[in-house]
């Protein structure tokens, strides 16, 4: 119990993703899902960079003088998650995309009630 | 600039290449460029298979920075050849589509989709090369994008539907594999592979638990995009409604990327020597077994042509977990060697059969009686590759089945024998009556044009991938000992 309230912004972390991952899975509206990858891509996010952060020290920006290592958090973490913000964001625009499509196509968002259409396309034939 | 730079020159070449043919208006300009592009990735993977076969593995620092702060490229016997292999396959789905993909897709999207081709090789070829963690995530995003791009290009109802299927379930593939990341980089402060390794050789003991949960994240995650079995269910729809050179691509190279990596991450990221990595191997022969005789199940019952070879595919991929949890280096040597057969043999199969669904008109298995009269090259390529699928001696396909087998008896388990046997006759349950129909059965159209057809843009490449497949089967000895050489 003691590790979890220490680490809590993992735990946090660790909730939101089961949070964002049950939500993608489970729910059949395609908006929901893409909502529930990004609740769990941001997750992802907090959990890194949640591993770069050292109490009292300061950001990485040198603005007078530099005042040796051990005054800055470690900037890895966060400079990675620019990368990973810019993945999620380009799958998250290619979904709403796709959705888009399929709005088009089939008039709907549901997915359940899209396989149902499939279903009965694929019985006239 | 010697051949150690040409990995890195390798992947930036199909980038800027891929970038500049989508500048230009016309559609042959961005494919010669495309075509140029493969032609350059197979002649300097050529000369990169022959340096590290004569002097070993070499690192190469991108942008000279060394390890702990730049990017390392690692490049063995294993990754030239898969580099090999990927550029020929590559070129040579890229020369059959020069006729094919104007029946297949809108004439202004032609150049959309070799732009994405490139993107898609030189991200493979990333992922392969790479031996830095992070730099691997990346480039497994590019390539799934990329893929997806490939498959959606076809712009009817089934694609979207695919493609949504395999890029929400991707996401979820590479959600897992980041936080998988995240944990290794919380106990070992690296992202470099080799030096990764190296700290958690030294503290397993304290972060046991740690090491488990990463490693479940990166099999979960890489399996759904290498199509390990229960988390397969994206593969079909994709693979069988994209056009035909990308379905010989996705199906043939993208996949096996990924498990390659997987490869890396268990070998030389994690490291066999960990009891918590071990467990997996078993995982890995139970999910392998099945694989292979639910998919092989899973294709018989399929009425679509394509459908069926992309529930081959599962159960393929099956054959390589299987030998990869076998647990030792002979397993995965031929797991590697089923790979090669499996990405000649199954580009075959998805060429020949998008040029019968084209001919035909008509996507459907019963449709498909008398066709080997109209097309007698294709089929015959067709007939070969699925000889190579049984495991019919003599072609790659019984090499890497037969020592499977043969692998898995030195563990005294004759059940898992078995498995790999009849999944091999499963395999002629659904190949087989195809052959049968396209050369023995008459078709119900009138006899007039029953006349051979010939298109040398499909042919050549067909026959080419044929004679490949037969070479790779004749001299599986020396492909092996390359393979066993660079351990």
């Amino acid at each position: 119990m003691g590790n979890i309230m220490n680490n809590y912004v993992e735990t946090g972390a660790i909730i939101l993703f089961g949070i964002g991952f049950g939500i993608m899975l489970i729910n059949n509206n395609l908006i929901r899902k893409i909502i529930g990858m990004n609740i769990m891509d941001t997750s992802i996010f907090l959990f890194f960079i949640a591993k770069g952060y050292m109490p009292n020290k300061e950001a990485p920006l040198i603005l007078d003088e530099y005042k040796g290592v051990d005054a800055y958090i470690n900037p890895i973490p966060t400079s990675l998650m620019l990368t990973g913000i810019v993945v999620a964001i380009s799958m998250t625009a290619f979904l709403l995309a796709l959705t888009l499509k399929i709005y088009q196509e089939y008039g709907t968002i549901e997915l359940d009630e899209i396989i149902k259409l499939k279903g009965e396309s694929h019985g006239h034939k | 600039m010697g051949i150690n730079s040409f990995p890195l020159l390798m992947i930036l070449i199909s980038y800027i290449l891929g970038f500049l043919g989508i500048l230009f208006y016309k559609n042959n300009i961005s494919r010669a460029i495309s075509t140029i592009t493969s032609i350059i990735l197979v002649i300097l993977s050529g000369f990169l298979l022959k340096y590290t076969i004569s002097n070993g593995e070499f690192i190469y620092n991108a942008g000279h920075y060394t390890a702990p702060w730049g990017i390392e490229l690692l490049i063995g016997n294993t990754e030239a050849v898969f580099a090999f292999l990927f550029s020929i396959i590559f070129f040579i789905v890229n020369w059959y589509s020069f006729d094919s993909l104007k029946k297949e897709i809108e004439y202004k999207r032609i150049k959309i989709y070799y732009f994405l081709t490139n993107i898609l090789i030189g991200s493979l070829l990333g992922v392969i090369f790479t031996n830095d963690i992070f730099n691997s995530y990346v480039f497994i995003e590019i390539g799934t994008l990329a893929s997806c791009g490939i498959i959606v290009i076809k712009n009817k109802r089934d694609n979207f539907l695919a493609t949504l299927k395999y890029l929400v379930l991707s996401s979820l593939g590479s959600g897992l594999f980041l936080m998988g990341i995240a944990f290794l980089f919380s106990i070992t402060g690296n992202l470099n592979m080799s030096a990764i390794h190296r700290e958690v050789m030294n503290n397993h003991n304290t972060y046991t638990q740690v090491i488990l949960v990463s490693t479940a994240l990166f099999t979960i995650g890489l399996g759904i995009k290498s199509a390990l079995f229960p988390v397969h269910t994206w593969l079909p729809d994709g693979h069988s409604s994209a056009p035909t050179t990308s379905s010989a691509l996705l199906s043939g190279l993208v996949i096996k990327a990924f498990f390659y990596l997987y490869v890396k991450i268990i070998y030389r990221t994690l490291g066999v020597e960990l009891l918590e990595v071990q467990y997996i191997f078993k995982v890995l022969l139970v999910l392998g077994s099945l694989g292979m005789i639910m998919g092989s199940i899973l294709a018989i019952t399929q009425s679509e042509l394509k459908r069926t070879i992309a529930y081959s595919t599962i159960a393929q991929m099956g054959y390589v977990f299987f030998g990869m949890g076998l647990g030792n280096k002979i397993g995965l040597v031929f797991a590697y060697y089923h790979i090669i057969a499996h990405a000649l043999a199954k580009s075959i199969l998805f060429l020949s059969a998008g040029a019968i669904v084209n001919e035909n008109g008509n996507k459907y298995i019963n449709r498909v009686n008398g066709i080997g009269k109209r097309l007698p090259i294709e089929l015959f390529a067709f007939t070969l590759a699925s000889l190579s699928m049984v495991g019919i001696p003599m072609l790659p396909g019984f090499v890497s089945k037969w020592n499977l087998a043969s692998e898995a008896a030195k563990t005294n388990s004759y059940f898992l024998v078995a498995i790999v046997l009849i999944s091999g006759l499963l395999n002629a349950f659904y190949y087989f009556p195809i052959v049968v129909r396209a050369f023995f059965m008459d078709s119900e159209k009138e006899k007039s044009d029953t006349k051979p057809l010939f298109n040398i843009n499909r042919a050549l490449p067909i026959i080419l991938l044929s004679i490949g497949l037969v070479y790779v089967g004749i001299n599986s000895e020396k492909i092996i000992n390359i393979f066993l050489s660079g351990f």
